[in-house]
This record gives C-alpha cells, structure tokens and sequence, in this order.
C-alpha cells in the first residue's frame, strides 16, 4: 500500500506545485530601478530565439569572443508562422526564451501580455538611442519615456522591384506615381503578364502601402486605443487596389507559397512592392530571373513626392522573467549595432541595419550581382529617410492580419470589396480588443 | 482480502496516474480556463485573470463564423464520412472475398497513407491541387480545385485518402473474426458470394462499422492540420474554417481563455453527436 500512496502524494503535490507556478508568475511584481539591470556574477548563458536564416554563424562570432556570456540560438518558423504562438504559450507557462525576435508590428501584442522586459534601466541600451534611425526608437518604445522594450534590429523600407529586361523590351516606362503604376498594369497585361501579385494573405504588404499613403490604423492615447482601418488614406490604397483586382490586371497568388515563387520565377508577375528584404525573396524564389531585376523608388500619391512605406522590420526583445537582462542587452547590442555583426547579418539573411551609421556600411555599398549589379541600398538608404515615424501598431495585430486576410481572401475569390474587409476586420479588431478587457474607444 | 487490493492498485495505478496527468487534468484546466477573464487597467496594463463565469461562453454562442465552421464540418461529414466507410468496406470485403490475389500487398498499400504524417498528406495534395505546379495541369487549369466552391471537397479527398486504409484495416481484422461454420451453413443453404456479404459479413462487422463511423464523426469535428496546411494554398480557406482552426487562431491571439471555452463547447458537440450516433444504432440493434 505504502510505494504507491507515496507516488500518489508526490504527484498531487508536483501538481499543486505546477498551480502555484503558474499563478505566482502573475502574482510577481515589475521590478524597476537599476537593480532589474545588474550584472550577473559568472558565466551566464542566453537563449536566443529567432528565425533569421544563417543566425549561429553570426552569434558564433559573439560566443568566440565572450567566454562569459555565451549564447544558445534556437530556430523556428517566422513570427506570425509559429514563433509568436510559441512565444506566447512559453510565456504563459514561465519557460519563454531570454531573447526573442519580435517584429515591430507584434511588439505590442507581446507587451499587452505582459512579455516584455523593459530596458530603459539599463545605461547602455538608452544611450545607444540616438544610433538607432528615429522611427525605430519610436516602435521599441511607444513613444514613451522610460521606455525601450527592445533593441531595433532591421528595417524594411519599401521600392520597387521590376523586370527591367520585359519594361525595356515593352517600351513601359518605369511608373514613379501610383497613376502610372495603374497605366503600367494595362500594358503589361496586353503583353501577358501581371504588373504584380496582390498579397491578399500577407496583410503586412497592405499595412506598408497604407503607412506611405499616410494611413494610421491605430492611436494610444494613454487611456484607450482607437482603431480605424478606413481612415481616408488607407480606403484610397483600398480603392485604388480593388481596382486593379476587378480589372484582372494583377494576379492573386497565395503570397509566400511555391506557386507564388514560380509566378515569378517564370515571368508571370513583373513587379514587386516590397521592402529591402524582399532583394532576398527574389534571389531565392525566382533564381532563373537572374539579372533581369532592378530596383526603383516606390510609386508615389502625388507627382514628385518623396514618402516610403515600410513593410516588416523586427527589433530584439529580452522577455519577461529572463534572469540576466543586463547580459541581454549587452549580447544584442552588439548584434545591431556593431559592425562587424551588421555586416553578418547582411551577408546570412540581407537584412538592412536599423542603426544610421548602418546604411554606409561597405557591404551595402556594393553593387548586387542578381540585380544586374545595381547599387540597389542606395534606393532604399533614401527611402528608409522617408518613412513617416508616427505609424503605430495595434496589440493584438496576429488577429487583425487574421481577420483582415479572410476579408481579403474572399475579395479575391470575387467576394466584397477591399475597403468593406477593413471594416470587417476593424470590427472584429475592437471585439478583440474588449474581449481581452483593452481599453477601445468604440 | 489486503493482499487483493495491493495488487489491483499496483495494477490499476499506473493507468489511473496516466489517465489523470494527461487526461483528465488538462480537460479540468481547460474548463477552468474557459471560466476566467482578463481585466486590466490602461492600454498597456497588465493582465488579471478573474473569475468571468460564463462570459466566454457567450462569447463562443454569439460567434457568428464559429458556428458556421460547425455546419460546415457537419456537410463535409455527411458527406465524406459514408463515402469513407462505404470504400473501407468495399475493400475489406474484396481482401475478404478471395477474388483478390496478392492479399497482403493491398492490405499494406491501402494502409500507407495512414502512415504519412497528416500534414505531409495535406501538403503533397495541395501541390496535386495546384493550378501551376500540379503535374495534372489539364484538370487543374481546367478546375480550380481551390476555389471557394471545391476547397472543402478537395479536403474530403485527402482526408479519405489518408483513412481509408485504416478504417479498413479495422472492418478486416473484424471479418477475420468471423467463425467458418457460418460460412459454411450459409454455404449450403446456398448463398452466393455476394449474398454472403450482403446477409452475414456485413450484419457481422456492423459493430466495427459503428466503431469506425464515431471516430469517424470525433474525426471531422476536429479537423485541423489539412484546412491549416490549405489555408496557404488556398483563399477559400479562412482563419476560422473549422471549429478547430477557430481554437488555434484564438490562442494565437493570445485569448487562452476564449480558445478554451471554444475547446470545451467543441469537445461537448462531438461527444453529444457521437452518443446521439450510437444511441440510434444501437436501438436499431434491439428490434
């Protein structure tokens, strides 16, 4: 009777243990002031989660030179693939990674739950501030003082891919206005391709075009959040792509999938809309366009404008309950500002430094093979300087993309419009938003 | 008498252990999870979980798409699932029947597909599927087997693809079971072939026909992985197609306490339409 009564016991216990953990994590206080950005005495070793292609040649740089901070990488699935929803359910159950990849656009849904070390208690962290392009402090800190709830890291301002061999060869001159950009769609249909492939499932793309026309979709006003999807810059981009869709002159490929790869890859679509990194989704999707790519600045709203949109971006975070943030800080300071690891990154996975100095570093100055050797940073060094810097992101953003491509999706299918999904997708935001007690102005 | 009962601990324990640690203890987590709510103060502010009683719930009653994604997987059942069973069965009674030669080669090949990873399945049949990829491009460029009309038939596919062999596998080995002389008597009475599968094979394994149509039922109110692998091919398929991706988008919200009250009400559904399904043969049984 007695071995399994102990085995019971133990296991009631152990299970009693688990339900105090997990609510003792709610119960613990933020903990501020410089104590929550000390050193640690000894060896320390960092968890760093991420998805950046080629990451442990980078940190293996960082691990060579510090004996005493070393750092452990684990892969995974981009953010809104898988990570995130990890993220999440590890912070919920108290085993969340030290460091942590985090787009701009999910840094405040990670901070709404409370997942967020914040690292304006550590000295080193706030005065890097002003080596960081404006914009991105705004993201990582909401604006706030006091506040830097991660590192950025990259930045994704947006131009324009095209085939310049098929531009050339059709007598299309390459559009610098969105008008021109429409008149260019008609002919490149005539010549039996699509202009582009609308991305009706990757809602960040339309953020992006949104953020150039001057579209804001959400505002924090310190009491209450307001949403609003169909302010008249975003419902212009709504229109104007709608359009394009009715019209059949751009195609409607699942974005990010083999057949949208092979689309390009076989010269159906014959632009892209997309940021820096995009040079990279090319390069690797659609290999036998070699040299036949070029870069121009993004279409503009009016004639001789000078405004960028960004698409994507992604800071470094140090989540809640990590035991030695000051180390943290340390590991990704180096990661984004250094050179020597910028010019890494850059080589493994093309990402573009979100530091200022990190535009003239010399891998960016080159000219790039694939894109018939065309100094293609440089378009997107001017455009990163062009980026409005007030655009902010709601707190629950994996469920406005969510709801936002099911709107999408059906549009594409030749259901409703685009501008009717975003209001969809606004409603069903605010319900979100008040189901999860985040305070909405209605 | 005490020895007795040291034993039939000692027997009994480790699947009481099991049954509670991975069973019975998330279930009861869920349920509590689905009867909390956060409440926090400003736009960052940080969450509480307080007792909500059942505002979940009326969350998940009021949830217009939820219970759309719950018709559907009821049409797709009604369908998919007799279409299944009728191939199951065909099969078996064909390994059965002897006219087969090469038995157990059949017997391994139609249960092959069970071995593929669910996933895996949904992602090759998605390429079969694909109008540019596809290495039937006469069929796809001709359909869209993606489109918002075929998506949920184009499932149904892979999805019997995937079971038929092992609901198969099942209605065979329960053949097997039944005694020669049965065959023998109905032998000299005079039936047929066909005859014999018709009166006695089949009334035989209508236990194992039920069987298999509740896991069957359990099956389709949980379909998850093929509409989450579709749903990058395909703009048909939402983030709350079915009851299932409905829980998986809500958690990735994060809203844990909402995505469980969908769990539970979920788990509630299946368990009433798979008893209600039984409770129907089984009257049949009595008359």
């Amino acid at each position: 009777m007695r071995p399994p009564m102990r085995s019971l016991s133990i296991a009631l216990a152990s299970a009693l243990a688990l339900t105090a953990c997990s609510s003792g994590g709610d119960a613990e206080e933020t903990t501020t002031g410089a104590a929550a950005c000390a050193p640690s005495s000894g060896p320390v070793t960092l968890t760093y989660t991420t998805w950046i292609p080629g990451i442990e040649n980078v940190v293996k740089l960082w691990n060579d030179k510090n004996p005493n901070i070393q750092v452990k990488v684990q892969t995974g699935p981009n953010g809104n693939g898988g990570t995130y929803a990890n993220f999440f359910n590890q912070l919920k159950a108290g085993n969340a990674p030290d460091l942590g990849h985090i787009e701009y656009d999910a840094l405040p849904s990670f901070r709404v739950q409370d997942g967020l070390t914040n690292l304006a208690d550590c000295a080193e962290v706030t005065a890097a501030k002003d080596q960081f392009v404006d914009w991105t402090w705004g993201q990582v800190s909401f604006g706030e003082q006091n506040a830097v709830y991660g590192i950025p890291q990259d930045t994704g301002p947006m131009g324009l891919f095209y085939r310049k061999d098929l531009f050339e060869k059709n007598n299309i001159p390459v559009p610098t206005t969105w008008e021109e950009y429409a008149a260019a769609a008609e002919k490149v249909k005539a010549a039996g391709g699509y202009i582009t492939n609308f991305s009706q499932s990757d809602i960040s793309q339309f953020a992006g075009l949104s953020w150039q026309a001057g579209g804001r979709w959400f505002a924090n006003d310190g009491t209450k959040w307001t949403v609003n999807f169909s302010d008249e810059a975003t419902t212009k981009v709504a229109n104007y792509w709608q359009d394009l869709i009715t019209k059949k002159l751009v195609s409607a490929v699942p974005p990010w999938t083999t057949e949208w790869d092979n689309a390009y890859n076989t010269g159906q679509a014959w632009t892209w809309v997309s940021a820096v990194w995009g040079a990279n989704s090319i390069k690797s999707g659609a290999p036998d366009t070699s040299g036949k790519w070029a870069v121009a600045p993004m279409p503009q709203w009016t004639a001789g404008g000078t405004v960028a949109g960004n698409w994507g971006g992604s800071s470094t975070a140090v989540f809640k309950g990590s035991k030695h943030p000051y180390e943290a800080a340390k590991f990704v300071l180096w990661l984004n500002t250094s050179e020597e690891a910028l010019t890494a990154l850059n080589k493994e996975a093309q990402l573009y430094p979100a530091t200022k100095t990190g535009a003239k570093l010399p891998a960016l100055s080159e000219g790039v093979e694939f894109y018939g050797g065309q100094k293609i940073y440089d378009v997107f060094a001017t455009a990163s300087t062009q980026v409005s810097p007030d655009f902010v992101w709601g707190p629950t953003m994996t469920d406005t993309y969510a709801t936002a491509s099911d709107g999408f999706k059906a549009v594409v299918s030749g259901t409703g419009t685009l501008a009717d999904a975003l209001k969809t997708a606004q409603t069903k935001t605010v319900a979100t938003l008040k189901s999860q007690s985040i305070p909405v102005a209605e | 008498m005490k020895g007795k009962w040291k034993a039939l601990t000692f027997f009994i324990l480790p699947f009481v252990l099991l049954f509670a640690a991975f069973y019975l203890a998330p279930i009861l987590y869920a349920i509590k999870q689905s009867l909390y709510k956060v409440e926090r103060k400003g736009t960052f502010g940080k969450a509480t979980e307080v007792f909500g009683g059942l505002d979940q719930y009326q969350r998940v009653f009021t949830d217009g798409p939820f219970w759309e994604s719950i018709g559907r997987v009821l049409l797709f059942g009604i369908v998919q699932v007799p279409v299944m069973l009728g191939l199951a069965l065909i099969f078996a009674l064909l390994l059965d029947s002897g006219l087969v030669k090469g038995r157990r080669f059949f017997r391994l090949a139609f249960f092959v597909p069970y071995a593929v990873p669910g996933v895996v399945a949904a992602i090759m049949w998605g390429f079969l599927y694909s109008p540019n990829l596809s290495p039937f491009t006469a069929v796809t460029s001709a359909v869209d087997l993606l489109d918002a009309d075929l998506v949920l038939w184009s499932m149904a596919n892979v999805v019997t693809w995937v079971y038929v062999g092992y609901n198969m596998l099942i209605i065979y080995s329960s053949l097997l079971a039944i005694p020669q002389e049965v065959y023998e008597a109905a032998k000299i009475d005079g039936a047929g072939a066909i005859r014999t599968a018709w009166s006695i094979k089949i009334p035989l394994v209508m236990p194992a026909i039920v069987l298999t149509t509740v896991f069957s039922i359990i099956g389709t109110l949980q379909l998850l992985a093929e509409p989450a692998v579709f749903r990058t091919f395909s703009s048909a398929v939402t983030s709350t197609y079915t009851p299932n991706l409905t829980v998986y988008s809500t958690s990735s919200i994060p809203n844990f306490n909402l995505a469980a009250a969908f769990s539970v009400v979920l788990a509630l559904a299946t368990c009433v339409l798979s008893f209600a399904f039984l409770k129907v043969t089984q009257r049949g049984g009595d008359k």
